[in-house]
């Protein structure tokens, strides 16, 4: 019997420990959950029983010059969503019936949108994303007739009745998987909304503002817990935009071009304010926002004249006849030769094998010197002067010094930088020596060299600034919404400095405006409202009785700066020959300077909107 | 009964076992109150008005299982039984389903669980034989229990309620050990039970496999070929035990020993998934990892273990359980009773309700240490089995670390069956504790 004692001593011993050894085990595990692992669970715990419910942020809104007009703003969306858990499965079918008929979506449609897995589901599922006030007043108020429907307001952007300026405001769209994985850290959500181009791009931190947040308790079920009460986060819009625009003179530039693919830019050479761009074919902003987003944006994309380009800084063309104005400020500036000495135009100049033509062939112009060859373009002068007295050198170091070849950095994105060619590049890219027949070209603004609208208003900023460059921008101001107080002025920012002399801007200046009072222009360029200086340009693009028409210029001459605005024409040689740059330039300054509506301007200075029924080569 | 007897019982109250087992009652129909508080704060169950009936009722029971000589009338052990025994045959034929067992018999609303009555009748029958049986050999003590305990699990797994059989594994291993049975044969119990669970899981393991080739497959694919395994498995044991027995030689006993084990666990793991429905196998195996079926048997173990784990150490507050009351947990004041505890209570509060549990083992372990009646000390060690068992599942379910299979908590779990059981056991203990020194 001892012996047996001990032996049941020794297993209710083991026994003990065994017991103690479950309890406390027991006790260190629920100590790792409730003490060591405690935040994970809190936080589960919220994550399941916390809804949190986004009240989205109006984007900013963005308005004119004077800050009075609304050019894109916000609407609210509504959208109908359903909870098939609540409704009762006799009553679906009715259910969906009725909401068949009030969102005129197919029956079949909105089953299909709530399969029959879902059907105890507590989760909302969306029917319809963009209905009228209207449908959500009748569910509203027949409410018990639509168990289980709840409907969100979401704001949705959109746009005034903007026509060409839907090229600098851009649109905007839901975010992309690429963009939402650069953004995500910035607290973007995948369904959040983002500007897409134009200012709605460049200036996306600013207009989108910050959501709001609603948490909110719910049961296992989802229902509502009222007394635990709702915490709220306000959201907040995103700020208010003023743009530089101003909307007569984007008016009056979108009237005077008319039907006609090409651009316009009118700006300040004093600030770099933009007060007009317009490019044409321009699209709708708000088809981005319809229904059927998806085939608007895939006709756009495919429709031959691409409609999404603003070609006023995203095309770039041969500067044709306007680069004549950098070389003539070389040439006043590095005197190679005497401003006053003559070349003699016979109409042609064969060199290299070829014969070169000027635009106004056989006589030609006879002798001409600097400020006569400019106003009359000729050719034969700067091919001349260009390959035998300054060199491509010289021709590309002013070249660069006007811009030419690079961004403007103006606050729109995807911008078109030109090209200007030098003999490096053309042996990098082709693998070809560089020809003094390749600096006659240049010397002519043709062949490889390549400049957007925008670079060439900037060259005429820079003439009517005494060589101070400006970076051009579109907006003017960012201000808070609420309160209207300044968030952000966009202040003038110098670009670039030359150092050309001020006399050699002097000069050119008043060789500019001979272009216009005894040279090429003086007959298209013929309003009395204001004193216009510019040259004109007709580019070779291989088409046959067709051209790039330019028309490069600024008014009123010899004002101060800060009075002056510059005008850049450029039609593109898609559309029929009708030399139309220096008329619709024409037109734009008769408005602005005569406070005359754009179509009562075109009658006063003889402009038919319509066409100017030219036919020929107009330099 | 003489009123002497009855005063020197009061002088001999087992003062652990009440205090402990009527502060788990209290704390568990606070519990129960909380559990039946919604998230708006409204009460919407009258579950902890019941309870206190319960409680009310299971300390007369109590006190008349206090006041009972079960180890004078002996014999009478036979009797309940039987009793319990015909019950569960009742129940089998006439009972009512409740959560998919036939596990309840009574009239109208009022019913009684007979599992829980033969849990308690086994142990008495059990220990009367062992007492009897004292010179019987290892071996025969085994069979003979095996066969007493056998009768009700068979058919409590017929209900079928996997859970309520298996609370009978420990308390006849308990008593089996102080019954002195060799070790072999325990250990045997002990890894027979471990093997059922291995063999069930073998199936779930199988088809989430990431080896399309792995040999566990033909668990999950080929019953025949499981079957034919079996029989193989069982043969080899058979034929290792006729060697035993011819030769006598160790090396056949552990082969035997092996192969009957497996063979145990296969047969087990395969009765069980023959009686048990799809979701009741479910439940038991999801705890393997309950993110298998997040939404399905995993949703109460994952509820659970959050809401354990958000309450921290001090909790959230009692009635301030959000997870509890937001109706995250099913079968709140059942089965996861622990976890509104944890939630509301924090460690400190879990802490209290596994010390008072602890306090509870160790009075038996010392009951079982001091008994000089045989008798007396297989009861307590076969009631300490039970108790621990509930202990152990119900605890270790609501962290997620036991399988799911509704074994309530003793004392706080709401439901009348269980505070009986509960009660007429602490009665018995102490009866047995104030007659100890008795000759």
């Amino acid at each position: 019997m001892a012996v047996l004692r001990k032996k049941i001593t020794t297993r209710i011993r083991v026994l003990r420990t065994i017991v103690v050894g479950i309890v406390v085990a027991y006790a260190v595990n629920l100590f790792s959950l409730q003490i060591l692992r405690r935040e994970v669970f809190v936080s589960e715990a919220e994550r399941i029983s916390m809804q949190s419910i986004r009240i989205r942020a109006p984007r900013g809104e963005i308005y004119d010059r004077t800050g009075q007009t609304l050019l894109a703003g916000n609407r609210d969306a509504y959208s109908v969503q359903i909870t098939p858990s609540e409704i009762p499965p006799a009553q679906r079918d009715e259910v969906l019936e009725k909401l068949s008929n009030l969102l005129g979506i197919p029956k079949e449609d909105l089953a299909r949108k709530m399969p029959a897995g879902t059907a105890g589901g507590y989760g909302k599922i969306t029917l319809a994303s963009n209905t009228t006030f209207q449908v959500i007043a009748t569910i509203a108020s027949r409410v018990e007739e639509f168990p289980g429907v709840s409907w969100t307001v979401r704001p949705l952007r959109v746009y005034g009745d903007v026509g060409s300026l839907a090229g600098i405001l851009g649109y905007v769209g839901t975010i992309t998987r690429d963009e939402y994985k650069l953004l995500y850290n910035k607290g973007y959500a995948s369904d959040d909304i983002t500007g897409k181009t134009g200012v709605e791009l460049t200036y996306e931190e600013y207009l989108k503002g910050k959501d709001g947040w609603i948490a909110k308790a719910v049961d296992v079920k989802g229902r509502d817990i009222k007394s635990i009460e709702q915490k709220m986060t306000p959201a907040e819009p995103g700020r208010k935009l003023v743009l530089s625009i101003d909307l007569a003179i984007q008016k009056a530039a979108e009237v005077a071009l008319g039907k006609r693919t090409g651009s316009v830019v009118v700006l300040k050479p004093s600030t770099g304010e933009i007060l007009a761009m317009v490019s044409y074919p321009w699209y709708d902003p708000n088809l981005f926002l319809s229904d059927n987003a998806g085939t608007e944006y895939m006709k756009l994309l495919q429709d031959p004249q691409n409609p999404l380009l603003n070609r006023a800084y995203q095309s770039s063309y041969p500067p044709a006849s306007t680069f004549k104005t950098v070389l003539t400020a070389a040439l006043l500036e590095e005197k190679p030769i005497s401003p006053d000495r003559t070349v003699y135009c016979a109409g042609e100049l064969d060199y290299g094998g070829r014969t070169w033509s000027c635009h106004i062939k056989r006589p030609g112009h006879g002798p001409v010197n600097l400020p006569e060859a400019l106003a009359q373009s000729c050719d034969i002068y700067y091919w001349t002067v260009g390959r035998d007295f300054l060199g491509i050198e010289n021709i590309v170091s002013y070249t660069r010094d006007f811009g030419y070849g690079k961004a403007t950095g103006i606050d729109l994105p995807s911008e078109n930088a030109g090209l200007v060619p030098t003999p490096s590049w053309k042996e990098r890219t082709f693998n070809e020596p560089w020809t003094p027949g390749d600096t006659m070209n240049l010397s002519i603004g043709q062949g490889y060299m390549l400049a957007t609208p925008l670079q060439v208003a900037n060259m005429m900023a820079m003439i009517v600034n005494d060589g101070v460059l400006y970076k051009p921008h579109v907006v003017k101001e960012i201000r808070d919404p609420q309160t209207g107080s300044l968030v952000r002025e966009i202040t003038p920012e110098v670009l670039h400095k030359s150092s050309i002399s001020r006399t050699t801007f002097a000069t050119l200046r008043s060789y500019l405006r001979g272009v216009i009072v005894h040279g090429t222009a003086r007959v298209p360029v013929n309003t009395k409202a204001v004193q216009v200086a510019g040259k004109t340009g007709t580019a070779e693009v291989g088409l046959k009785n067709r051209w790039h028409s330019w028309f490069a210029s600024y008014g009123p001459y010899d004002a101060r700066p800060e009075d002056q605005i510059v005008v850049v024409t450029m039609i593109e040689a898609s559309n029929p020959w009708e030399w139309w740059a220096p008329y619709s330039a024409n037109v734009i300054y008769q408005s602005i300077f005569s406070g005359q509506d754009p179509r009562t301007a075109a009658a006063t200075v003889g402009v038919k909107l319509e066409g100017s029924g030219l036919a020929g080569r107009r330099e | 009964m003489k009123l002497a007897s009855i005063r020197r019982l009061f002088g001999n109250i087992d003062y652990f076992l009440l205090f402990t087992s009527l502060v788990l009652a209290a704390i568990g129909v606070a519990a129960i109150y909380s559990s039946g508080v919604d998230a708006e704060g409204n009460l919407v169950s009258k579950e902890y008005l019941k309870q206190i009936f319960w409680i009310a009722s299971g300390i007369a029971i109590m006190l008349a299982a206090a006041l009972f000589d079960f180890s004078r009338f002996k014999d009478s052990s036979w009797l309940f039984y039987v009793l319990a025994i015909v019950l569960l045959i009742l129940t089998r034929l006439f009972g009512r389903v409740v959560n998919g067992a036939k596990s309840w018999l009574g009239i109208g609303s009022l019913g009684i669980q007979p599992a829980e009555f033969a849990k308690i009748a086994t142990v008495l029958a059990l220990a009367r034989y062992l007492d009897a049986a004292e010179f019987a050999t290892s071996f025969r003590k085994l069979v003979t229990s095996a066969v007493i305990a056998g009768i009700p699990v068979l058919l409590i797994l017929s209900q079928p309620d996997f859970g309520s059989a298996l609370v009978f594994f420990p308390a006849v291993l308990m008593m089996l050990t102080i019954a002195d049975v060799d070790v072999r044969y325990i250990l045997f119990g002990v890894f027979g039970v471990l093997g059922i669970f291995v063999f069930l899981s073998l199936p779930l393991s199988a088809s989430s496999a990431d080896n399309p080739e792995s040999i566990l497959r033909i668990f999950a694919s080929d019953q025949r070929l499981a079957i034919l395994l079996f029989i193989v498995v069982a043969l080899v044991a058979l034929a290792a035990s006729a060697g035993w027995i011819i030769y006598k030689k160790r090396f056949y006993f552990w082969i035997s020993y092996v192969f009957a084990l497996v063979a145990f666990s296969m047969a087990g793991a395969f009765i069980a998934q023959k009686v048990l429905k799809p979701y009741q196998l479910a439940r038991l195996l999801v705890f393997i990892d309950p993110q298998i079926d997040p939404r399905g048997s995993g949703w109460n173990i994952l509820q659970s273990i959050t809401a354990i784990g958000s309450g921290g150490l001090t909790g959230k507050g009692f009635l301030r359980g959000t997870h509890s009351h937001a109706r995250f947990i099913p079968q709140q004041s059942t089965d996861f009773i622990f976890s509104i505890i944890a939630e509301e209570f924090g460690f400190v509060g879990v802490a209290a309700v596994l010390g008072l549990f602890l306090l509870y083992f160790m009075r038996c372990i010392v009951l079982i240490e001091t008994l000089k009646d045989r008798y007396a000390s297989y009861v307590t060690a076969g009631l300490l089995g039970i108790f621990v068992f509930h202990f152990m599942i119900n605890v270790g379910m609501a962290m997620g670390i036991m399988p799911v299979t509704g074994i309530p908590l003793f004392f706080i779990s709401y439901g009348g069956s269980s505070m009986w059981i509960a009660m007429a056991s602490t009665g018995i203990l102490m009866g047995i504790s104030a007659r100890r020194y008795a000759t």
